[in-house]
């Protein structure tokens, strides 16, 4: 869910969020189907009442800044009722725990890079090796060696990721924005605090732990976005924007079967949160998607997996 | 779909109750006494009848109705004689 319109209100009414424009209303959302709320308008004015709803709900609100980079996240305090035991065990973790812990991230991350690049065509044993020879803790940074290789592959020789450029970084942006929110979301609902992060220890960066954890997912962004710029879109626009969005519902394949990217996130946080207390041994992380998964993506089965109605009572041209 | 009683004040009050409960899980009104609800996969079905069932007021006919979104949009509707157009597409990313 996003708004991206100048000059727009939105409040609460019982079970739904309203946008309205100049008292006039244009639409309404249930909040329980909302996932994500992500402000790229800048003329928006907001209710309390309905920030706080969201925030019932474990719905993060994103505001962003310039080029749709995430400024702020809204975090409910109170995401799990056993949320204070869970964060004193995040905060008690080893330092060697920790290394262990992102070692499996970011293997699932090289793993899913060289998914991608193969569906592609591209040759990727190098990626299956450089995750096989990960150490714990990534001392010789594989990851960055893996992402050397990557970009160029991916989107070609002359690509540089630079969060501040338009074009295909701006689409990366954005669906990155939509997977922090995912992440974010996961992370307060599995009762872990974000800012205690595993390799990411930045310290002006308030989410460190979710960027921990939607590393490995990263690379069904960048696939997207390949796909996109592919079909000649480069434009950080509405139809874009509903691609990027459709991420968090795009089907991963688990152990358990099949489930959509949220739940993954959902499963990865809290499998983090019983590692942290003892009651299980390794993360509960998806397994790389399927050649065929990749090359025709979620579109080839639109329309399965929607989330949301457009209200009857909005005008098209307003949504 | 119900049906409930609003003749004494006790009943009225049940009533209101009960339809300020769906509008707090997201159900639309769609005509006078029936509200419905976008639900994705049978599981979340499951989970709103439950909720639904712990909610009910004490007297009063409640009917549950589960269709797909298929069948949503082909619904036909007129409006004081006058054909309406088929119901909006299921979207999962809103853009306002």
């Amino acid at each position: 869910m996003e708004v991206a319109e100048d000059g727009r209100h939105l409040s609460l009414d019982r079970g739904f969020m309203v946008v309205s424009e100049k008292g006039r209303e244009l639409g309404r959302v249930p909040l329980d189907d909302m996932a994500v709320l992500i402000a790229t308008a800048h003329g928006l004015t907001y209710s309390n009442n309905l920030l706080l709803a969201l925030l019932e709900r474990d719905c993060s609100v994103i505001l962003c800044g310039r080029n749709f980079t995430p400024a702020a996240i809204l975090w409910p305090l109170d995401g799990h009722h056993i949320q204070a035991q869970r964060m004193r065990a995040q905060a008690d973790i080893t330092d060697a725990f920790k290394r262990r812990l992102w070692q499996a991230i970011a293997r699932a991350k090289v793993r899913n890079q060289g998914a991608i690049l193969q569906a592609l065509g591209h040759s990727a044993g190098a990626f299956e090796e450089l995750a096989r020879k990960m150490r714990t803790g990534d001392p010789e940074n594989i990851e960055a060696q893996a992402a050397r290789r990557y970009w160029p592959l991916l989107f070609g020789p002359d690509f540089r990721r630079d969060a501040e450029e338009p074009g295909i970084n701006g689409l990366l942006n954005y669906g990155y924005a939509v997977l922090r929110g995912g992440t974010a979301r996961a992370t307060a609902a599995a009762g872990l605090h974000p800012s205690l992060g595993l390799k990411h220890s930045n310290r002006s960066n308030p989410m460190c732990l979710v960027d921990d954890l939607l590393e490995p997912f990263r690379p069904m962004v960048d696939i997207a976005v390949h796909r996109m710029v592919s079909d000649g879109l480069l434009e950080v626009d509405r139809e874009t924007k509903r691609i990027l969005a459709g991420l968090l519902v795009q089907d991963l394949r688990t152990d358990a079967g099949v489930t959509p990217l949220s739940t993954c996130l959902f499963r990865l946080a809290t499998s983090l949160a019983q590692v942290l207390s003892g009651e299980r041994q390794v993360l509960d992380l998806p397994l790389s998607p399927l050649p065929l998964e990749i090359i025709r993506g979620p579109s080839a089965k639109e329309g399965a997996h929607v989330t949301q109605r457009v209200s009857a009572h909005v005008d098209d041209g307003d949504v | 779909m119900f049906d409930l009683p609003t003749v004494t004040k006790a009943d009225q009050k049940a009533a209101t109750r009960f339809r300020n409960f769906l509008l707090d899980e997201g159900f639309e009104m769609s005509q006078f006494s029936v509200y419905m609800r976008f639900c994705a996969g049978a599981p979340q079905v499951e989970a709103r009848i439950g909720r639904i069932r712990s909610n009910l007021p004490k007297r009063g006919k409640v009917q549950i109705l589960t269709f797909t979104d298929r069948q949503y949009q082909t619904m036909v509707c007129f409006d004081t004689r006058t054909k309406q157009e088929p119901a909006a597409k299921y979207e999962q990313f809103k853009l306002f």
